[in-house]
């Protein structure tokens, strides 16, 4: 048992008990339930043991207690070696920790492991509403540790004034750091959760089967020009290109995934580049997807490293995208390109594949296209004209029976993109021309005077391209031709009727919220683009604005200069700040006198009064008396019977005085002139 | 006024010889309303200066002798049975008068201190459950032996407070002893001492006190003074507010006697040994050592 002394009083442990709660209030939503009880059940035992009920536990409860969360643990993930059972390892050691909190080390010790939790939250999510709480943590945590210095300390104004002051103190130093000190990759990689649904594009569409066509307004991608943006109806996102059919769902093919052997370019610096330059810059922060497909117009090339080109024109990721990721794209419109080369055999062959049977209603009308020996656009023109006469675009189609394609197109006749595009890509290549379905999203919204462009969920949208032979790939929207309006204006507006018919509260008709809700997204974008992506690429790049070139010497000064300027000025504060206040004028005047009359060899004593130390002068320097006396005068007139008149006196005297030119004065200005006091 | 306050100065200085400035003092406490304590050896003028101050005011004096068995009755007033009138009536005891000299205060036990410190500071009596009046202006002339001296009852710090001023009268001059010789007997001088003033131009000499100008800089510097006696570690106590206001009002009357319609640094150095002297304890020596250095250390000007 520790001394008497060091125990704990009330209001630490209290402290303390708050500031694990606020570090790990955000975990207990992401760790299992039993961590919660274990934290509460700590709580207790220690509480009981300050009430002095209980015993801290001994070692072999110790032990049962280890033994039990250990099991637990194991239960409750099954494997080890991922970033959650690391992070509830270390929420539960910190909880148990209370079963041992018994001197001041030990709470100082709880308080520095509460940082260290808190600082786990980061990993989950890294939004403004998650730094403004990690913010509040860390301030409530400093209070406890304010807190442990005594009883005074520890009553919550003080302790939590104190520190604020901290950590407001600490602020430069934190901008200073998070500025020049160097980003260093994971020392270890901590596999990261991998069982999270992907949203938005999946990897295969399938038309004929239930609805799947997503409502949600979460935002996907935000896309920030540099230079010219796209005309809306060229702002194509590509993301994944389904050359597959088996009859009921479109999907991507063997052979095209990285993992399967697909061909992937990984650095664009391989790759020869087009004559021309790119017609689009642009950067393009994606949310997390848990896919690695990444999202751009045609004819992409990014530098951003992990991101590769593939054959098919899209881009994709290493890794899959398991949080926000940013990466820069140079595109070129296909029109711009004139490097068109023949499509090989293996791409013809499965850009022509159709399942062996089915659908022979369209099988049957894509033959008379066929027949009639049109080319490739002629075909595809009156197939557009078909879906324009006689379709509806609508967001809740019938479902579709074996024969999707014939139903759709001879039946129902409603439907909403993947159905448009996966009966398009049908019919031409039963037409006999190479077509595939992409996948992806299509349009976006701008955000505060067109600084980036959001694409949200509902954005996702499938498109076919077809094979023109000389000029390569081009795109084609069946959509478009049913309904224009989807592709000019949004699925939001296009749909407006169906769009969110089933949610509680039209929200999206009022106008002010959704302005809000894109204002709050550009503040995400903004924290983003400033905080959460500041790589050691853009250290670099800021640093090199900031200093020029970066060498040790250059940031040496970059650091030291502004230390220096706030010691400097925290030197000024106290010295302006302990002078006191000022001295009324006629006594700086008085002092001044006394300056000089110290180098004429006669110093007045500290409490001497000016009458004592003028009669002295007449005494010691009896030249220098008359003068002094006339001074005295009016420094007695001006400092004590407040009299202006006598200040300006004192003042004009000083300005013509000195002791050394004593004698010259007395004659120009006269002893008679000045009135003696009393 | 000035003329008028020499000559008050004057007539005092025909009988106490060679003391202008105790008797600047002296008069300086009572134009501030403070009560006098005077601390010498016996025989050095301090009956004379209380009498010949009551003389030249114009004021009504009593004098007790405080010794060891003294009660307090015997300073405030009994109340006696007359059987003419079959009544109590109160009989007024020295206090009752507008100068009084308190010889020897020290001597006395504190029960009767302590009774005439309170007359002292309410300025009334209470006998017999009833309240009096004490005479306006009322002024309280102590005198004390030196402490070393057997015999004396040495009043504590919170009573010394009550004084205004402390002022000791010291050893005459060789000039002033010799004319002492020379001349007349000061007690025959000091019957022939006529009224200067009456009660209302002493009252009236009191509310100019309050008029005399403390500019901020003088303020400055009183502030400074007392800060370091606060602050000092040579001071074992510094001076309170009271002893603070005290300093002020009696360099306040010290300039008026001196004719000035402000108060100078000088003012509030002519007083402070006698202002501060009994109210502050060095950890070592005398208060007015402590003073002494006090005044050396502080500069007038600035901090």
């Amino acid at each position: 048992m520790a001394n008497q002394s060091e125990l704990l009083p009330r209001e630490s442990l209290l402290w303390i008990f708050a500031a694990q709660f606020a570090a790990l209030l955000p975990q207990f939503a992401l760790l299992p339930l039993w961590i919660v009880c274990a934290w509460a059940f700590a709580v207790y035992w220690r509480l009981e043991v300050f009430r002095g009920r209980r015993d801290l536990p001994g070692r072999a409860v110790k032990l049962l207690v280890v033994a039990l969360t250990v099991g637990g643990l194991a239960l409750s993930y099954g494997r080890w070696f991922a970033l959650e059972p690391m992070v509830a390892l270390l929420a539960v050691s910190f909880t148990l920790k209370n079963l041992e909190l018994v001197s001041r080390r030990d709470a100082f010790l709880s308080l520095l492991l509460a940082y260290f939790v808190a600082a786990t939250l980061f990993v989950y999510e890294q939004t403004i509403p998650y730094a403004l709480y990690g913010t509040i943590c860390v301030v409530v945590i400093t209070a406890a540790l304010a807190a442990q210095l005594g009883h005074f300390s520890a009553r919550p104004r003080r302790a939590l004034g104190l520190s604020l002051r901290l950590l407001a103190q600490a602020v430069p130093l934190m901008l200073l750091l998070f500025i020049v000190m160097p980003r260093l990759g994971p020392l270890w990689a901590v596999p990261q959760n991998k069982s999270g649904a992907s949203t938005g594009v999946s990897d295969s569409m399938t038309p004929g089967d239930f609805t799947r066509l997503s409502k949600s307004d979460k935002p996907v991608l935000r896309i920030a020009f540099d230079g010219p943006v796209p005309a809306p109806e060229q702002r194509y996102w590509r993301g994944l290109v389904y050359s597959d059919f088996d009859g009921r769902r479109w999907s991507q093919g063997f052979g095209v995934d990285p993992r399967e052997g697909g061909v992937v370019r990984w650095s664009g610096r391989e790759q020869s580049l087009p004559e021309v330059g790119p017609r689009y810059r642009y950067r393009v922060i994606q949310e997390s997807t848990n896919n690695p497909w990444l999202f751009a117009m045609a004819r992409p090339i990014s530098d951003t490293r992990g991101v590769g080109e593939t054959s098919d024109d899209r881009i994709i990721k290493r890794g899959p995208v398991y949080s926000r990721f940013a990466y820069e794209v140079r595109s070129w419109p296909r029109e711009t390109l004139t490097d068109v080369r023949e499509l090989d055999d293996f791409q013809h062959r499965r850009n022509l594949q159709l399942p062996r049977g089915g659908n022979p209603r369209t099988r049957a009308w894509a033959d008379e296209f066929r027949a009639s020996g049109l080319d490739a656009e002629e075909i595809s023109a009156r197939v557009l004209k078909f879906f324009n006469r006689s379709f509806t675009y609508t967001l809740k189609p019938p479902a579709l029976g074996v024969d999707s394609i014939d139903e759709f197109l001879f039946g129902s006749q409603q439907g909403f993109c993947e159905h448009f595009a996966g009966s398009y890509v049908f019919t031409m290549r039963a037409a006999g021309v190479p077509a595939r379905v992409v996948a992806g999203y299509q349009g976006g919204e701008w955000v505060d005077q067109e600084e980036y462009l959001l694409v949200r969920e509902y954005d996702a949208h499938a498109w076919a391209e077809i094979w023109i032979a000389g000029r390569g790939w081009q795109r084609v929207d069946p959509t478009a031709a049913v309904s224009p309006e989807r592709i000019r204006d949004g699925l939001q507006n296009a749909a407006a009727e169906e769009f969110m018919a089933d949610s509680l509260l039209p929200l999206h008709r009022i106008g002010i919220l959704n302005r809000l809700r894109l204002e709050w997204d550009m503040v995400n974008y903004r924290w983003y683009q400033a905080v959460v992506s500041f790589d050691s690429d853009k250290q670099q790049n800021l640093l090199k604005k900031l200093l020029g070139e970066v060498s040790p010497l250059r940031l040496a000064a970059f650091i030291a200069v502004p230390v220096a300027l706030a010691l400097i000025g925290i030197l000024l504060w106290l010295w302006f700040s302990g002078r006191g206040r000022r001295l009324p004028p006629a006594s700086r005047l008085y002092q001044k006198f006394c300056r000089r009359m110290a180098r004429a060899g006669i110093a007045r004593r500290p409490g001497e009064a000016p009458r004592d130390f003028a009669r002295r002068v007449r005494v010691e320097k009896p030249a220098l008396a008359p003068m002094v006396e006339l001074i005295t005068a009016a420094f007695e007139k001006a400092a004590y019977g407040e009299d202006p008149a006598a200040q300006k006196q004192l003042r004009r005297l000083l300005r013509q005085w000195s002791p050394g030119a004593n004698f010259m004065f007395l004659k120009t200005v006269g002893a008679g002139r000045i009135a003696t006091g009393e | 006024m000035q003329k008028l306050i020499s000559a008050i100065v004057a007539d005092i200085g025909k009988v106490l010889l060679g003391k202008e400035h105790q008797v600047k003092l002296a008069l300086a406490c009572l134009l501030s309303r403070g009560h006098l304590l005077i601390e010498d050896l016996p025989g050095m003028g301090k009956t004379t200066l209380a009498h010949a101050l009551a003389q030249v005011l114009g004021l009504s004096y009593k004098r007790v002798q405080f010794t060891s068995d003294m009660l307090p009755a015997d300073i405030l007033g009994v109340s006696i049975f007359e059987r003419d009138s079959g009544q109590f009536r109160f009989h007024e005891g020295p206090v009752f008068s507008q100068l009084l000299l308190a010889d020897e205060i020290n001597r006395s036990s504190p029960k009767t201190q302590s009774a005439l410190l309170e007359a002292m500071e309410e300025r009334q009596v209470s006998v017999d459950g009833e309240t009096r009046q004490l005479p306006e202006p009322f002024f309280v002339i102590a005198t004390q032996n030196p402490l070393h001296q057997s015999g004396t009852f040495s009043l504590p710090e919170s009573q010394l407070d009550r004084f205004l001023m402390r002022i000791s009268l010291g050893y005459p001059t060789r000039e002033a002893e010799r004319a002492l010789f020379l001349g007349v007997d000061p007690r025959a001088q000091l019957q022939q001492l006529k009224p200067r003033i009456d009660v209302a131009a002493l009252k009236k000499m009191q509310s100019l006190v309050g008029q005399v100008k403390a500019s901020e800089s003088l303020l400055d510097y009183l502030e400074r003074l007392v800060l370091h006696t606060r602050q000092s570690p040579e001071c074992a106590v510094g001076l309170s507010p009271r002893g603070a206001l005290a300093l002020l009002h009696a360099a306040r009357a010290w300039a008026l006697i001196h004719g000035r319609g402000h108060l100078l640094p000088e003012d509030l150095q002519a007083v402070l040994p006698s202002v501060a002297g009994h109210r502050l304890q060095g950890e070592s020596g005398d208060g007015i050592q402590l003073v002494e250095r006090l005044m050396r250390q502080v500069d007038i000007i600035a901090a």
